[in-house]
């Protein structure tokens, strides 16, 4: 999500449900995670606040599940089947995302929508 | 020598008649005959007198510190056991004198009270375990100190009355937070006002100053070039006097504390007591007196606590404590009764059909509570039968229940009457143990102490897979020609390079021709074409040395060709494999076009937003991103291998990648990143 410096920025916070896929032996979500309480914030490309030790997802595989079920790539998850995930480290967000025996995850997140969209922009270009 | 009346002790000259006498456990000094309390106190002493001196003899023979920590522990706690026994022996003695002289004195006085008053409450099981002392480093032990880690020995004493245990050898250093102990200690026969004396012990472990061996000069010189706070040490080590006296010679005893022997001496450290107060179920946290303050050898800088779980069953809780053959009435007119198998035991009456029923484990026909909340009393003597009958009442959720239950005989009445009553002292006494059964874990048996291995980083415990030896090591070669070519045609090329690079015009090519066929032999690599800056400059150079003269020169050229390009392979394995990738890594990616990476960094968060994502984009933008942002490619270990795609680098075997994840997991400079 892009953050134009004067512009009003808005954050939708929305529930995701994504199914896991079988691959093989292991169930995959289809997104990359990154940030925890043990990483350093400074590094996270994705977040507003450089001090924000959030788990943020950071690649979305295409025609994944977790594309299918709409998840962006630089959203903020706050909670996984209920689990706070605001505060905890980075292998523990991973662990609470692939739990083999759980087909379903259902997340709270946080995505930042830009008011000043592009197709405002292009319109006044003409 | 003794005077009756008065409690003295003193010292006894070693190896006087009075001290082998009473090794031989002729310990008869009073005139009274030995009961059979007195000689199990006096076997149990004898048999400690043994393993003390088995102890002095192991510390004196032992060479290594660990064994002299283990044997100077069993030392001290045999010696507390003896001082034990000794002073229990005493009060023994001192009581039958009273009891004798009271007698003797007033005939008519004697002690039967009302069966109500004299009653002594069960005794029961004390259990401490997981006991953990937290630990309060102060920064300048880990920062200003350069020398050894200061290491103590610390082991815990627990005492209830007579009986003294102690836990496993702990060694301390700064790189512990808290001390833990993992035994389980459990006193049998406790009583309900029990004190538990938790006492640590501990003794410095450096190589040992015995005081007064070095002389001073040699301590002063080596207190300044070991460790600031190991020279402290052994500065005060060296002082006599510095430190409180041992505990082991504070009290007089009727026994010397054994022998004089050379070796580790442990020191009181901290002390605390319990009682029934501090029993719970879960974990309490208990503070500590602290003996000895950071001057001492033995000082370890403790936060205060003592954090420990301490329990206890009492025995009527775990115990039958009253069984026999009952009648309860049931309701109806005239009543009507049935007979049971009553078994008290715990907070609870288990009536069962038969004695049979109890045996066999199967459930109770009914339960009566027997709790703090219940009323026992014992009805009027029924004009039908002729025993009295008990009634019990109970408060279930508001409604009073009342159980009526009536003997055989009036001898058992009276003896269910008097259980009931002890179960009632019992509970009033040992209070919160009576609510619920504490679970007590009985010790296992003893385990041998692991061996632990030397202190190593994490990355001695990694195993690399060295299987395939020679297949690692044709790899390393080949990918490191492939760099060094690389960087060559990036212009980057490594600093002794640049020595040959003069003159990189002239007449060339006659004097390669006379020279080119020695070079291709030199050099390991075999696509020189793609080669052109470095080595005509080389060349060249080579070719204007060889000009002036032949004979001296003939061997030059060779020799400097040689010890050029020698370097050149021999080199090569010798560079550490990590900073020739990284360089070579990163040189690939600024060839790749710097500009394109930059521009992905500010890319992402727009692009996302655009409907569909290329799918190279993305994993390329990621990758540089991570890259191009703080350390180095290893953090690119991290990722799905597919982002790897593209390198030019052959793909490492799977132990170096394994063993660079690692490395990638933990530095904490990479931002992580986990495909889910």
């Amino acid at each position: 999500m892009s953050f134009i410096p004067g512009q009003p920025v808005t954050a939708v916070v929305q529930r995701i449900e994504i199914r896991k896929l079988r691959q093989g032996e292991h169930l995959i979500l289809g997104f990359s995670i990154g940030g925890g309480i043990d990483q350093d914030p400074g590094q996270n490309p994705f977040s507003e606040d450089k001090s924000d030790k959030g788990i943020y997802v950071t690649r979305v595989t295409p025609e994944g599940p977790a594309e299918v079920a709409g998840l962006m790539m630089g959203d903020k998850v706050m909670q996984v089947n209920g689990w706070d995930m605001t505060m905890v480290t980075h292998d523990q967000a991973r662990k609470r995302l692939t739990k083999k025996n759980e087909d379903v995850v259902r997340l709270l997140v946080a995505s930042l929508l830009c008011n000043a969209s592009p197709f405002v922009q292009t319109e006044f270009a003409i | 020598m003794f005077c009756r009346t008065q409690t003295t002790r003193a010292a006894i000259a070693r190896g006087s008649a009075l001290e082998m006498e009473i090794r031989r456990g002729k310990f008869r000094r009073s005139v009274f005959l030995d009961t059979l309390q007195d000689s199990d106190i006096q076997k149990k002493i004898d048999h400690e007198i043994r393993m003390r001196d088995g102890a002095c003899k192991l510390l004196a023979a032992c060479s290594q510190r660990d064994q002299a920590l283990e044997a100077a522990k069993s030392l001290l706690t045999c010696n507390t056991r003896i001082m034990a026994y000794m002073s229990e022996l005493q009060r023994m003695k001192e009581a039958q004198v009273m009891q004798r002289v009271a007698r003797r004195s007033d005939g008519t006085r004697s002690s039967d009270a009302g069966p109500m008053d004299d009653r002594l409450p069960c005794k029961g099981k004390v259990a401490i375990s997981d006991l953990r002392i937290p630990l309060m480093w102060k920064d300048t032990e880990y920062f200003k100190n350069k020398g050894e880690l200061h290491r103590c020995a610390v082991f815990c004493l627990l005492q209830v009355g007579g009986e003294i245990h102690d836990t496993d050898m702990v060694m301390v250093d700064r790189t512990l937070t808290d001390i833990c102990f993992d035994n389980t200690i459990v006193f049998s026969e406790a009583s309900p006002g029990f004190e538990l004396r938790v006492e640590l012990y501990s003794c410095c472990s450096e190589e040992d100053y015995s005081a007064g061996s070095a002389p001073r000069k040699l301590a002063s010189k080596l207190s300044s070039s070991l460790g600031r706070s190991a020279g402290k040490k052994l500065r005060v080590a060296m002082d006599p006097g510095a430190c409180s006296p041992t505990s082991n010679a504070g009290a007089a005893t009727l026994l010397l504390p054994g022998p004089a022997v050379a070796g580790p001496k442990y020191h009181l450290l901290a002390h605390t007591s319990l009682s029934l107060s501090h029993v719970q179920d879960s974990f309490r946290t208990h503070d500590l007196s602290i003996s000895g303050n950071e001057e001492c050898s033995y000082w370890v800088p403790l936060y205060g606590s003592v954090c420990c779980r301490l329990a206890a069953q009492p025995h009527c809780m775990t115990q039958q404590m009253m069984s026999g053959c009952l009648k309860v009435k049931l309701g109806g007119d005239p009543p009507s009764w049935t007979n049971v198998y009553g078994v008290l035991k715990g907070t609870n009456l288990f009536c069962y059909h038969r004695q049979e029923d109890m045996e066999a484990n199967v459930e109770p026909a009914f339960t009566i509570a027997i709790n703090k909340e219940t009323r026992i009393r014992a009805s009027e003597k029924d004009p039908h039968s002729k025993a009295q009958s008990i009634c019990i009442s109970n408060q279930y959720g508001g409604e009073e229940v009342t159980h009526t239950l009536s003997a055989d005989s009036r001898e058992e009445t009276h003896r269910w009457m008097e259980a009931f009553w002890q179960q009632f002292c019992d509970m009033s006494q040992w209070k919160q143990c009576c609510d619920d059964l504490m679970k007590i874990e009985l010790p296992s048996p003893r385990k041998p102490a692991l061996v632990t291995s030397k202190q190593g980083s994490l990355y001695h415990e990694i195993v690399i897979d060295t299987s395939d030896d020679i297949s690692t090591v044709t790899d390393i070669l080949t990918r490191r020609m492939q760099e060094l070519e690389l960087r060559s045609q990036l212009g980057t090329s490594p600093p002794w390079m640049s020595l040959f690079e003069e003159s990189p015009g002239g007449p060339r090519t006659p004097r390669l021709a006379r020279h080119s066929p020695r070079s291709p032999h030199r050099l390991p690599h075999s696509p020189l074409s793609s080669l052109r800056c470095p080595w005509p400059g080389l060349l060249s150079s080579d070719a204007s040395l060889t000009s002036d003269s032949d004979s001296p020169c003939s061997t030059s050229p060779c020799s400097r060709h040689r010890g050029w390009a020698e370097p050149l392979s021999l080199s090569s394995p010798r560079f550490r494999p990590r900073t020739l990738s990284l360089d070579a890594k990163l040189s690939t990616l600024r060839g790749r076009g710097y500009g394109g990476v930059l521009q992905c960094s500010c890319q992402p968060p727009s692009s996302s937003s655009l409907a569909p994502i290329p799918a190279q984009c993305v994993p390329q933008a990621t990758l540089s991103c991570s890259s191009s942002t703080s350390s180095n490619s290893s953090s690119e270990g991290s990722h799905s291998p597919s982002s790897l795609d593209g390198t030019p680098f052959s793909r490492p075997s799977s132990a170096r990648r394994s063993l660079r994840n690692l490395r990638a997991k933990l530095d904490p400079r990479n931002w992580l990143q986990s495909q889910v």
